[in-house]
């Protein structure tokens, strides 16, 4: 007899929430770096007394993150007033998958008994390493992207170990928004664990226990049940490549393979992916990755759920291989294993378009990062943008338009200025980019700027170029994305040390998502609308949608005559219908 | 001449508009209830104002200012039944609208989210040439022939509206004054607005909807606003009609014609500010308004009586970063549904039932339990509502009850426990956040429940949160009226100046505030405020470098600029517990608030006896310990220091509270009913 009751399971899922927003409250306040204040890039989760994440937030990267800690300093050894501390991403097999990400983790207590443990995460701009930002394109090697902090133990009793704060900061080129970002981080994780000791309080904490189990449990029947209305018994595969490294090798593929046996077991299986990459696109994949991800997909029909550790459990096996691009070998290099997250996210999806005949959202393109980097006014100085894409279009509504992932915002062009040595000239919806469909891709955008500073150095970070992200349904692929300064010169789309000197314009182009269904299958207003919106070109809207528009009005005998012959559409598209895209 | 000495507050609801008349001499009150007429609401309107003047035995002529909250400008907003507006942007950001901030929120799903239709379509956004820059020179002259064109080709496509929204105005608003000077002359018969008159704050995004939104609500409001002045005429009104802000003060009908948007996130202001004046009376300055609605609950934060003040404001998906009273809204209400998912878990809220069909007690085709019926179940509710005239279906309710003890195999009372302890709990949560968010402690507070199903939540709330004294205002149903009536005038005056603490020079800085108090004093003149009632504050708002989220700090008296850096890591520490003295301050907004007092009505008290006397019968209470036979007392009945202990039931015009087992009422001398454990 469980001894959490549906009402007490509401209140304290309730409860966990509402401690959540307190912390993201918090830090959000206090942090100090743009990356964390104005872009978002933090997280928080509730664990369980075993460490099973029982409350997460919405986002489908998250490893088992107390296991890490708990081998080096045993759960039963720890204490009211303790707090962990890691970014050791080959030390937690992938829970953090770059080390720029900072995981701080505290027991809570209840009467001396543990109950649980909270998490605050968030992305830290600069750590050391060969690059302002930490991350750069010209990594060869995991030493190279910053400080690597093991799992450790930052404070004992209360007490903090103030010479390993000192050592972090006296590692980062900018120590003073470290400073804030850490303090920020503590102060949000304290905050929670006397959250959770309250919840463990007023419902004692055997109830507190089993609220978190049956949490965990719900989460993984619901995800089962739906994994099995998605996938026949059988193997379902589906393949997807990512360009380059950034280093002159590639094309990489990711071959997934997702297994439902006759007794509903489900094992996924990447170990048909290829080889690691010399460069830093690999992603060291927690094998909690899979179930995570899909879990957030089918979840989308049970808002009341949450995403949490029930999640991977519902995956039986996961299958890889040591040293390919999903399980790379220490020390190949990690810092953008976002362009691997982002295109393994798109072919979980096309698992999923595979077994449903293309009932399931399109590619979307892998979201971009620029940092540009130099001293101006004397002052040294890192501009790191995370640039939002177009996500795919879905079987129920057209792509999002310029988002860059879960919960991150963009920095405002007034923001920036006030902020860094440069000018922006535009700031718009890159036109074309989304894939034509029945539902539109989300288009990516278009960011110029100029630089202000006398000398500076630019790292881009472009995929989806060679690959552009497949539409489906009948749905063609969205647009990709391109780096250019003053208007000619070319930058490689993965690419550090590019110099730029005062007055210099670069001008970065992002992808859109692929588009779903049949274009001419979409309104003619809609269409005209995108025209006039400046979403879909003149051209594009011929060529692809079959409506004839000329300087911004609908010639809608042509378009009559351009929808009376359409194509037979696959079920994929990248530059052609196909049956499968890698 | 005749004594003019009488206010008149009107709140149009969805169903009725109710309309307060106060003598504010003798305090002396009368009101009247009439059904809202939502095509022309000012029909309503002076139906209640004549129908009260007439209960009154009062003429026109006696009144001296008509005060009003309006929704109209929100639900237009929320609805997407703003007129068609135009937007003129620098040239480059045609879609800074569509764009946004990128956010896609923190609690949606990634794969689910829709993003929502902008209130002005990227056709109808145009670019002009022209460039002001961050720190506001000028780099690019303003391309005029491109704002003639873009104005033209507006009024082609038919719009109503015209907002214009250039980057930095904030620091130079020349283009966008000159901008709005020609679409003057192009095109005279559209609303206009310049982001600069909004808020000149920095932040593009955020600037052009607060543009937008105030430009596409100003003809409707313009519009009500005339209607209501014609009639006020009409009917020998000739008093002043000033409308409640967002930042909870009122103002002048010509200074929201100007900036209509003000009114938009007015709805919750009113409560709060009257929950603040019936506290004062009381003696009570830190407190926790909680008032629940049909569907919502909005909760907010007094401390030291002084209400805060936010520019993180949202209607619906936009964001409005106009001064606005700090409070949170979350869907937990009277009207909330419990609903049981597949896999046997409940949630309540935030569906609601709404006013129509409402609880299924109402007896109006409703099925789903609601929080309502969960109440009535548990018999928290007498079985006749607004002084008997409306009857409650406790059969109704115990059945829709039933249907979710039956999902979740409990007993009907525990779920309708369950439905109240969810809701509860919900709503304990955001004050949580309210408090962690200004730094406090929410068992130093009074908590004050109020709105129609507040009054039935406040032992529970308080006992979730420790807090131990909770006060139940005079009318708790129509608290808005006494915040119409409370209200002074308020506005604020902005600038940015994204300045370093060290290194600031006073005079600059004192000269800024100067001017913006030149600002404020014009705004004075124009709202006729006597010398002696005006007052000014200033205040920076302050952070550390590299910080997003400001501080208010009270200007010093000297402009002393070491006390000032004391002052924000005092406030600093005392919000989120450490400060960082190592690291540079930042002044990014200078902001005068101005107030023009306006006299206070005398409160009127209560007159009845002791509470013996008001018990007007009894009923049973269905705890978790077993059923109690409490007593129904008459709110109306009760004399100041009439003292009774729960459990209990208070009924009243306007609301029923429910005072639990284990606490004290005491009427106060003010008229609140206190309750302490």
């Amino acid at each position: 007899m469980p001894s959490c009751d549906p009402v007490t399971l509401e209140i304290i899922r309730g409860a966990a929430r509402a401690a959540q927003a307190e912390m993201e409250a918090l830090l959000e306040r206090t942090a100090m770096s743009a990356f964390i204040r104005e872009k978002k890039d933090f997280y928080t989760a509730l664990f369980d007394a075993e460490g099973r994440m029982a409350v997460g937030s919405d986002l489908p990267i998250f490893g088992d993150i107390v296991g890490p800690v708990a081998e080096h300093f045993p759960i039963e050894t720890m204490r009211e007033g303790d707090l962990y501390w890691y970014n050791d991403c080959y030390g937690s097999r992938g829970a953090v998958s770059h080390s720029n990400d900072q995981v701080f983790l505290a027991p809570a207590f209840h009467d001396g008994r543990r109950v649980g443990f909270v998490m605050g995460w968030a992305h830290f701009s600069d750590i050391g390493g060969l690059r302002p930002g930490s991350i750069s394109p010209d990594a060869t090697d995991h030493f190279q992207e910053g400080i690597i902090i093991p799992p450790s133990r930052l404070m004992r009793d209360g007490q903090t170990n103030d010479d390993l704060l000192r050592t972090f900061w006296r590692n980062s080129r900018f120590p003073t928004q470290s400073q804030g970002d850490t303090r920020a981080l503590m102060a949000a994780v304290r905050l929670g664990e006397k959250r959770l000791s309250e919840i463990a309080a007023r419902f004692g904490s055997e109830t507190l226990s089993d609220a978190f189990t049956q949490l965990l449990t719900r989460t993984e029947a619901t995800i089962r049940a739906e994994l099995a209305a998605i996938f026949p018994v059988g193997t379902t595969r589906f393949a997807d490549t990512i360009d380059t490294d950034g280093h002159g090798n590639g094309p990489f593929t990711l071959r997934l393979a997702l297994t439902r046996t006759e007794d509903d077991r489900f094992i996924f299986d990447a170990t048909e992916t290829d080889d690691q990459a010399p460069g830093p696109v690999n992603l060291l994949m927690h094998p909690d990755v899979p179930g995570m991800a899909l879990g957030l997909y089918v979840l989308q029909r049970h808002p009341g759920q949450v995403l949490n550790a029930g999640a991977p459990a519902a995956i039986d096996e996961v299958r890889l291989r040591d040293g390919s691009l999903l399980a790379p070998r220490a020390p190949a290099p990690l810092g953008l294993r976002g362009v691997t997250m982002m295109r393994l996210l798109a072919a979980l999806h096309g698992l999923v378009a595979v077994a449903r005949h293309g009932e399931a959202p399109a590619a979307h393109s892998a979201y971009v990062v620029i940092a540009l980097r130099g001293l101006a006014g004397g002052k040294h100085f890192l501009l790191s943008d995370g640039i939002g894409v177009g996500y795919g279009a879905r079987p129920f509504a057209d792509g999002t338009d310029a988002v860059y992932f879960v919960a991150q915002e963009n920095y405002p062009v007034e923001f920036m200025e006030l902020s860094y040595p440069v000018r922006l000239r535009t700031y718009a919806i890159n036109r074309d980019s989304g894939g034509a469909g029945r539902y539109r891709g989300g288009c990516g955008v278009v960011r110029e700027f100029e630089v202000l500073a006398d000398t500076s150095m630019l790292a881009v970070r472009i995929d989806s170029v060679v690959n552009p992200p497949w539409g489906v349904a009948g749905g063609l692929n969205g647009g990709s994305g391109r780096a250019v300064v003053n208007g000619g010169r070319q930058l490689a789309p993965l690419s550090d040390g590019n110099m730029l000197k005062k007055g210099d314009v670069f001008r970065i182009e992002t992808g859109g998502g692929g588009g779903w269904g049949h274009p001419f299958d979409r309104s003619v207003e809609d269409v005209l609308a995108d025209v006039q919106g400046g979403f879909v070109s003149e051209e594009a809207a011929a060529r692809d949608y079959g409506v004839a528009v000329t300087d911004g009005v609908l010639d809608a005998t042509r378009t009559q005559a351009l929808r009376a012959s359409r194509a037979t559409a696959g079920l994929f598209h990248r530059r052609e219908y196909r049956d499968a895209v890698a | 001449m005749p004594s003019r000495d009488l206010l008149v507050a009107v709140d149009i609801g969805g169903t009725f508009t109710d309309v307060t008349l106060q003598d504010a001499a003798t305090g002396q009150a009368w009101t009247a209830k009439t059904p809202s007429t939502p095509r022309d609401p000012s029909e309503g309107f002076i139906t209640g104002v004549t129908q009260a003047l007439t209960e009154a035995g009062r003429r026109p002529a006696e009144v001296a200012r008509v005060l009003h909250g309006t929704t109209v400008a929100t639900n237009m907003i929320l609805e997407g039944r703003t007129a068609p507006t135009a937007l003129l942007t620098t040239r480059g950001f045609r879609h800074v609208l569509e764009i946004g901030r990128a956010d896609l929120p923190r609690r949606d799903n990634l794969w689910a989210w829709v993003k929502p239709k902008r209130p002005v379509p990227p056709g109808l956004v145009f670019e002009a040439g022209g460039r002001i820059a961050a720190d506001g020179s000028e780099l690019e002259a303003l391309d005029e022939a491109d704002i003639r064109a873009a104005a033209r080709a507006a009024r082609q496509a038919g719009v109503a509206a015209m907002a214009v929204c250039f980057l930095h105005a904030f620091a130079n608003p020349a283009h966008e004054r000159r901008a709005l000077a020609i679409l003057a002359e192009e095109v005279p018969e559209l609303a206009r607005t310049a982001s600069v008159d909004v808020l000149p704050v920095v932040r593009e995004y955020e600037r052009s909807m607060a543009a937008v939104l105030n430009a596409a609500v100003m003809p409707a409001i313009s519009g009500y606003i005339a209607r209501l002045e014609a009639r006020l005429d009409e009917a020998g009104v000739v008093a002043p009609l000033l409308l409640m802000k967002s930042n909870g003060g009122v103002a002048g009908a010509a200074a929201i014609r100007r900036a209509p948007a003000q009114t938009a996130l007015s709805g919750p202001a009113a409560g709060v500010v009257g929950a603040r004046a019936v506290c004062a009376a009381a003696g009570v300055a830190d407190l926790i308004t909680v008032d629940i609605g049909g569907t919502s609950a909005d909760i907010c934060l007094i401390a030291k009586g002084e209400i805060g003040l936010t520019q993180h404001g949202r209607v619906g998906p936009w964001p409005l970063p106009l001064p606005m009273v700090d409070m949170v809204t979350i869907g937990a209400g009277g009207g909330s549904i419990a609903l049981l998912s597949e896999n046997g878990s409940m949630t309540v809220g935030p569906q609601s039932a709404g006013a129509d069909p409402g609880p299924a007690c109402y007896g109006r085709g409703g099925t789903a339990a609601t929080v309502t019926d969960a109440h009535l179940v548990l018999g928290h509710l007498p079985a006749r509502l607004l002084g008997g005239r409306m009857a409650l279906n406790a059969s109704l309710a115990r059945q829709a009850v039933q249907r979710v003890a039956d999902g979740l195999g409990l007993p009907v009372d525990d779920a309708a426990r369950g439905i109240l302890a969810i809701a509860d709990n919900n709503m304990v949560g955001a004050i949580r956040v309210v408090s962690v968010e200004r730094g406090h402690d929410p068992r130093d507070f009074t908590l004050v429940p109020f709105g129609g199903a507040g009054p039935l939540h406040g032992c529970a709330l308080a006992d979730l949160l420790g807090i131990n004294r909770v006060l139940v205002p005079p009318s708790p149903g129509v608290l808005c009226a006494e915040g119409l009536l409370a209200a002074d005038l308020k506005a604020e005056f902005s600038r940015t100046v994204a300045q370093a603490l060290e290194g600031a020079v006073t005079a600059r800085l004192d000269g800024a505030f100067t001017a913006l108090e030149a600002e404020a004093a014009a705004w004075f003149a124009q709202e006729a405020v006597a010398a002696e009632d005006r007052s000014t504050r200033r205040v920076a708002l302050m952070r550390y470098e590299e910080q997003g989220h400001e501080l208010p700090i009270t200007w010093p008296i000297d402009g002393d600029l070491t006390a000032l850096g004391l002052e924000f890591a005092a406030a600093h520490r005392g919000l989120y517990g450490f400060d960082l003295p190592s690291v540079a301050v930042e002044i990014v907004t200078l902001r005068v608030e101005a107030a023009g007092a306006l006299p206070t009505p005398a409160a009127s008290l209560p007159r009845g006896g002791d509470a013996a006397g008001a018990v007007t019968g009894h009923q049973t209470i269905r705890l978790p310990t077993g059923p109690i036979e409490a007593p129904i007392i008459d709110r109306a009945l009760l004399g100041p220091g009439a003292r009774f202990a729960g459990p209990a039931i208070v009924t009243q015009l306007d609301a029923t509270t429910l005072v639990a087992p284990g606490w004290q009422a005491r009427m106060d001398a003010s008229g609140a009913l206190l309750l302490t454990r």
